[in-house]
């Protein structure tokens, strides 16, 4: 089997997906292949900040610039994927308020609007904050739901004709001269391998982009930063909490549905894959967190999980390309040689849809073709899903059908209808697109009935508690870290249901 | 009401066992209802202060505590319900009704008074259909009637006797519908060498406080605790004979309402069975008995089981010669103060109720014995049987023949 | 309050050390600070699952006991353990009894259509365990989210069909709910007729384990007779009908045998002297009560009871602080896979006691003298791999009751 692609894109994540829809919009037609699901990478894995920008408004007032750019364009094009929440610079007795005067003088520079707000201000908005805080200053945070915000991408983008192939691994590149020809790759299910021939190629696989690129035999530096995360099993807040001083582990607490996430920490990886979260990251982050929140010392987690930030090394010459230091395109024309071949990795998912004009612009400026990026003012296809807590406790009525998520209120119904709709391969897919399992059991009861929703309707058939295993352990993997305190009673619970009443 | 009084809730501690689910008398019966576990911690993960209630099925808690007692990670259940309850009802509005059901206390005097003609009236086809259509209070349940003298005048009228002193809240239903109660509660502590005394007392509050009536509960408990402190620091403990007062003021004062000073009564209010109990213990408990020969079954009141002491009654009825007595194996009777009488939720009462009359009809018993009164509306409209108080039995059987 | 023995914790083991106090006359008082595991867990009586069926249970533990001297069913003892299970029987006559399947393990089929090794079963589980000898029909309850009729079957290569029926309003049908509805004559008419329509020759019919609270074997007969066919009941996610109907029948015969029952507070405070535990506290705020008596059994349970707790530093056991050995720090507790051929370390942490099931340190020594520990909490087991749930519960419930009241 063969395949022709205009542009072959590789990578399911937020800028990958991004390009393709860009690309689209402009009418040039491309195939994204993906080897996982949709943000299966950084883009899921990330503390879902939709940045003002404050964040970096001291120490890269470039990127600081970037974000709240984004920030205003995204607020109009994705509006069902943010909560716009606003968030808090908080300060605390034991920094002082310098580093207050520098940021809103930052701020001010990169145009991020700023109220600065006394201490019982800010605690009657946010009655957890830290007591003794000295002051908090707004600025426009908010929250941002990655998974959704890829899935509209690339819903638009392939209505404009573009074509995605998840669960689709790039095996190699091929090479012909000072071109590559195209790829070849493999479907992950049907286990088939093919020939992708594609006049252009952009590599967009994130952290992983050092690997795509040793197909073709051009290794780039890329240094991995694992960032690690924690899950509380309530909303704390309902803003953004920022510590109001230079970037540093544990300063920041996101709202997200019913969740808040503490985060971060940033530690150098040598693997892409195989990491977790370690018994000194959670207590890092606990303890730096609850210095903003004291509630966090005695607060239930849920999970904890991690990303890996793609950091790209810069390279004495040929860096020519480098947009900005938050990302790095890298037309391998003028590095290597090699004429069709555009990599684009760093950023952050707040620069998506900027990557993803750049990288489309340089593809345009090869093809000779001259037409205009629309990504920036024609909105994503709104995803009909509501988001407000509030208004899933109100679907939640009287007349109500079985509810399979008891923790995040998922109905029977509306895993039906999202089974009906969507060819999903496999089950983290399912997973992946609802909130199923994501809350205070993390799929302990609800997963059994998923299984069970997928037998009934005969999406799955024979012996399938191998996949149940899977999930399991895959759960594991989140669970595994916080395990103490409520969660381990919890644990003594899930255990005693899989291993005992159900003898997996 | 002020929010920011609520008391925390600490949902945070479940841990989705259902526990709670597996004993939820209301879910048990309908499915309108999504049990404790989904309308308590579960739903609290979605409530957002600021946000309007979204959650109407949560009028349907009918306040048994039966969650709180089984839970092994401590969580307040029912009170998350309760809250959530009140925040809903305070946004919608209350019916005119509620205000009747929980503010009997105002008229009960007036009831008293005009009892031949409004306990005529009560049971008229007429007024209970009107109440029905225009209250939407359910015509199928029998008001409870009143009674011409109330239990205080009864007592005011009556000669003192005996030493040291005890004081006795009685309650409103004792005093205006069901003073027998109130009677045999003090001669059954006369019986035991005690003087009674009435301390000033008003409702408890609880039927408000199942409406989530925060407010109108406190005022209650305002104008009570002053009094009932008085009482002990003259040095008498109290007793109640409704396990519904009781548990309200010696728990729900402190914990749900904050009111100063209930920690302090509530360290010296006793049931009057767990008071008689405890003469037992110290082998000063009047066990002159006379045989009474009588099949009785006995039922476990909710707010009983939730003050946390077990069956005192049980265990004083059983020194009782010739009365066999047996346990009626039934959670809640479905009444839930003031829930069996609203048309809405009738048929939940009713429902909750047949698993009640079931038990009982197992053990066909000549008399039912139970200390909450709503207990005692619930199970003579069920049974059609006889039903007293547990201390009504206990008086008689002190009592010497002539 | 005075009592001869208090027990704290009112899981099986509990029940049981109440059970075996009460049977011999005594003033019992029972703490419970929730309902236990029971009503979550608890279908059958498992033993020593992990074995194969093949091999008579006697044989099992003799072996067992044989190979494992610190655990709790070497210091029970094969007499006595059997001495304890046939007391846990004698609570459950005919019609709702317990049976094994020739002394050995049997096979029940479970709501994740996997087989599951258990020893006693109640009669309503009974025909399950000849699942290969007929034809079976799963059968699921449309509306009812804890149990999957096509899920189960697939796995165990039989047909499965979901019941529809008009009885059932629309919307979430709980456990409890259709528990009760089994025990409705008309419910179980209809039903009844519903799955005679669906049979195509099957002779089984698995049902979710929700065939009535207070009566199973009215209900079981009814459906057969309507039927036609043998009908066997299904564990699957908890809340358990067939542990509540266990917890039930406890509660009421301790209650007739004048048990105080008190259920739902904790146990906020101990006092001990010397040696010796004075009497306990319990909390109700803002009132607490004490209550003494001469012994006191320890039955609290694991995590989940509140017996153990954890904080990301170290488990302790929170009534009397009786020591836990346990791994250096949190990150020796779970293994990095969650199905692993060795049970987590964390799951083998316990109290240690001698074999008259007293508390002692690691060096041998006696902690107290009139507290006994039963139940869970005890170390050197591991009951989820072990599938020896209840028979430690019963066991040692039993044994360590009947050794403080020596």
């Amino acid at each position: 089997m063969k395949i022709k692609a205009e542009v072959l894109i590789i990578g399911g994540g937020a800028t990958g997906v991004g390009i393709s829809r860009d690309l689209a919009l402009r009418g040039i037609p491309s195939v994204l292949i993906e080897k996982g699901d949709f943000a299966s990478g950084a883009s899921g894995r990330n503390h879902g900040l939709f940045h003002s920008g404050g964040r970096y408004a001291v120490s890269d007032p470039e990127a600081a610039h970037e974000c709240i750019s984004e920030n205003k364009i995204l607020r109009r094009i994705a509006p069902h994927c943010i909560e716009e929440t606003d968030g808090f610079f908080i300060s605390l007795p034991e920094e002082g308020l310098d580093y207050r005067e520098r940021f809103l003088r930052a701020c001010e520079k990169v145009g991020i609007q700023t109220t600065l707000l006394s201490r019982d201000e800010a605690l009657e908005q946010e009655p957890e904050l830290n007591p003794n805080l000295l002051s908090a200053v707004r600025v426009p945070d908010g929250a941002i739901d990655p998974f959704a915000l890829v899935l509209g991408n690339a819903k638009d983008a392939e209505e404009h004709g573009a074509k995605i192939l998840l669960h689709t691994e790039i095996i190699s590149l091929i090479l012909n001269g000072d071109k590559v020809k195209g790829a070849k790759v493999k479907d992950l299910y049907q286990g088939e391998e093919y020939f992708v021939e594609a006049s252009y190629i952009i590599n967009a696989t994130g952290a992983w982009a050092s690997q795509t690129l040793k197909l073709a035999g051009l290794p780039i530096g890329m240094a991995l930063s694992k960032g690690s995360m924690l899950i509380t099993n309530r909303r704390l807040t309902h803003r953004v909490i920022n510590r109001c001083r230079p970037p540093f582990d544990g300063d920041i607490i996101v709202p997200n549905h019913t969740v808040s996430i503490l985060g971060t920490t940033s530690i150098r990886l040598e693997e892409v894959e195989n990491f977790e979260v370690t018994p000194h990251e959670v207590s890092l982050l606990i303890q730096e967190t609850s210095k903003m929140i004291p509630a966090i010392q005695g607060t239930r987690l849920i999970r904890a999980y991690a990303g890996i930030r793609p950091l790209f090394q810069s390279e004495e010459k040929g860096d020519d390309r480098a947009i900005s230091r938050g990302f790095v395109l890298m037309d391998h024309e003028k590095r290597d040689g090699i004429k069709n071949l555009v990599t684009i990795t760093g950023g952050k998912l707040m620069t998506y849809r900027l990557m993803a004009e750049k990288t489309s612009d340089l593809i345009c400026k090869k093809m000779g073709t001259n037409v205009p990026c629309s990504t920036h003012s024609k909105p994503l296809p709104g995803a009909n899903r509501p988001t407000g807590l509030t208004e899933r406790l109100k679907q939640f009525t009287t007349d109500r059908g079985e509810v399979l998520c008891d923790c995040e209120l998922i109905q029977k119904e509306e895993v039906k209808a999202l089974l009906e709709k969507e060819k999903l391969k496999n089950f983290q897919d399912i997973l992946h697109r609802t909130r199923l399992a994501k809350g205070t059991c993390q799929g302990g009861f609800c997963v059994y009935r998923l299984f069970g929703l997928l037998h009934e309707l005969r999406k799955i058939e024979g012996d399938s508690n191998k996949i149940l295993k899977g999930f399991l352990e895959e759960r594991w993997k989140g669970i595994r870290p916080v395990l103490w305190g409520t969660a381990l009673k919890e644990e003594e619970l899930i255990e005693s249901i899989y291993k005992g009443i159900f003898n997996l | 009401m002020n929010k920011k009084t609520w008391p925390k809730s600490n949902a945070d501690a479940c841990i989705r066992c259902t526990t709670c689910m597996a004993v939820c008398p209301v879910s048990r019966v309908t499915p309108k209802f999504p049990g404790p576990k989904q309308a308590g911690p579960a739903a609290a993960r979605f409530r957002r202060p600021g946000e309007p209630s979204a959650d109407d099925w949560i009028d349907l808690c009918i306040g048994c505590h039966l969650c709180d007692m089984v839970c092994s990670s401590g969580v307040n259940v029912s009170e998350l319900n309760l809250i959530a309850k009140a925040k809903y009802l305070d946004e919608k509005g209350r019916p005119f009704r509620d205000w009747l059901l929980t503010h009997s206390y105002l008229w009960g005097q007036l009831g008293s008074f005009f009892s031949p003609l409004i306990n005529l009236l009560f049971k008229n086809p007429v007024i209970k259909w009107m109440g029905e259509v225009i209250l939407k209070i359910d015509r199928r349940r029998e008001l409870p009637g009143y009674e011409f003298l109330t239990f205080r005048q009864w007592f005011n009228r009556k000669p003192t006797k005996g030493n040291p002193k005890i004081a006795y809240f009685y309650g409103c239903y004792t005093n205006t519908n069901e003073v027998d109660v109130g009677k045999a509660t003090v001669q059954v502590l006369e019986a035991n060498g005690f003087e009674v005394t009435l301390p000033p007392q008003r409702c408890c509050g609880i039927a408000m406080l199942g409406n989530g009536d925060f407010k109108g509960a406190k005022k209650m408990a305002r104008y009570n605790i002053p009094s009932l402190l008085n009482t002990i620091h003259s040095g008498s403990k109290i007793v109640f004979s409704s396990t519904s007062c009781g548990h309200m003021i010696k728990h729900q004062y402190s914990h749900l309402l904050s009111i100063p000073s209930a920690e302090e009564v509530a360290q010296h209010l006793f049931d009057v069975f767990e008071f008689l109990r405890n003469l037992k213990e110290s082998n000063s408990l009047n066990t002159h008995f006379k045989e009474l020969s009588l099949k009785a079954a006995y039922f476990t009141p909710c707010h009983l089981r939730a003050l946390g002491m077990g069956i005192p009654a049980l265990e004083i009825l059983r020194l009782i010669p010739g009365l066999q007595i047996d346990q009626i194996e039934a959670d809640c009777c479905g009444m839930g103060g003031t829930f069996g009488f609203k048309k809405e939720k009738y048929e939940i009462s009713e429902e909750i109720g047949k698993d009640l009359k079931e038990a009982i009809d197992r053990l066909n018993p000549e008399m039912i014995l139970t200390d909450c009164e709503g207990c005692r509306i619930q199970i003579r409209h069920l049974t059609g049987l006889k039903v007293l108080h547990p201390i009504q039995i206990l008086r008689d059987a002190l009592q010497n023949d002539g | 309050m005075r009592y001869d023995l208090i027990i704290i914790g009112m899981g099986l083991s509990g029940l049981m050390a109440a059970k075996t106090a009460a049977g011999e006359g005594k003033k019992v008082l029972i703490v419970g600070k929730g309902m236990g595991a029971l009503c979550l867990l608890s279908n059958t009586i498992d033993v020593l699952g992990q074995f194969p069926k093949i091999i008579r249970m006697r044989d099992n533990l003799f072996q067992w006991i044989k190979d494992h001297p610190q655990h709790p069913y070497s210091k029970v003892g094969l007499e006595k353990i059997e001495e304890a299970l046939n007391s846990f029987l004698s609570l459950f006559p005919p019609p709702y009894s317990f049976q094994t399947v020739d002394h050995m393990n049997c096979l029940i089929p479970t709501g994740a259509g996997t087989l599951r090794p258990t020893y006693f079963i109640p009669i309503t589980m009974v025909e399950g365990t000849s699942l290969n000898e007929g034809k079976a029909l799963i059968v699921g309850l449309k509306g009812f989210k804890d149990f999957y009729a096509h899920y189960v079957a697939d796995q165990l290569k039989c047909r499965g069909v979901n019941v529809s029926l008009s009885d059932l309003l629309h919307g979430e049908i709980t456990t409890t709910y259709l528990g009760r509805l089994m025990e409705k004559n008309s419910f179980i008419k209809n039903i009844g007729r519903e799955i005679k329509k669906q049979l195509n020759g099957e002779n089984l019919i698995g049902f979710p384990a929700l065939l009535g609270v207070h009566d199973p074997i009215q209900v079981k007969n009814n459906l057969e007779e309507i039927i036609g066919a043998k009908v066997f009941e299904i564990p699957t996610l908890p809340p358990s009908i067939p542990g509540m109907r266990i917890f039930n029948r406890f509660k009421e015969w301790l209650i007739q045998k004048g048990v105080t029952f008190l259920l739902g507070y904790p146990v906020s405070k101990v006092t001990l002297k010397g040696k010796k535990c004075e009497g306990i506290e319990v909390s109700h705020p803002p009132v607490t009560t004490s209550y003494s008596a001469d012994r006191y059994i320890l039955a609290s349970g694991r995590f989940m009871g509140g017996g153990l707790e954890g904080t990301a530093e170290k488990i302790f056991e929170p009534i009397f602080h009786l020591p836990i050995p346990q791994p250096q720090s949190r990150g020796g507790w779970f293994e990095k896979k969650f199905f692993t051929v060795s049970p987590h370390r964390i799951h083998r942490v316990g109290i240690l006691t001698n074999n008259a099931f007293q508390p002692i340190d690691e060096r041998g020594g006696l902690i107290l003298e009139n507290v006994w520990v039963a139940g869970s909490i005890l170390a050197h087991h591991h009951f989820i791999d072990e599938k020896s749930r209840e028979g430690i519960e019963i066991t040692t419930g039993y044994w360590a009751t009947k050794k403080a009241m020596e």
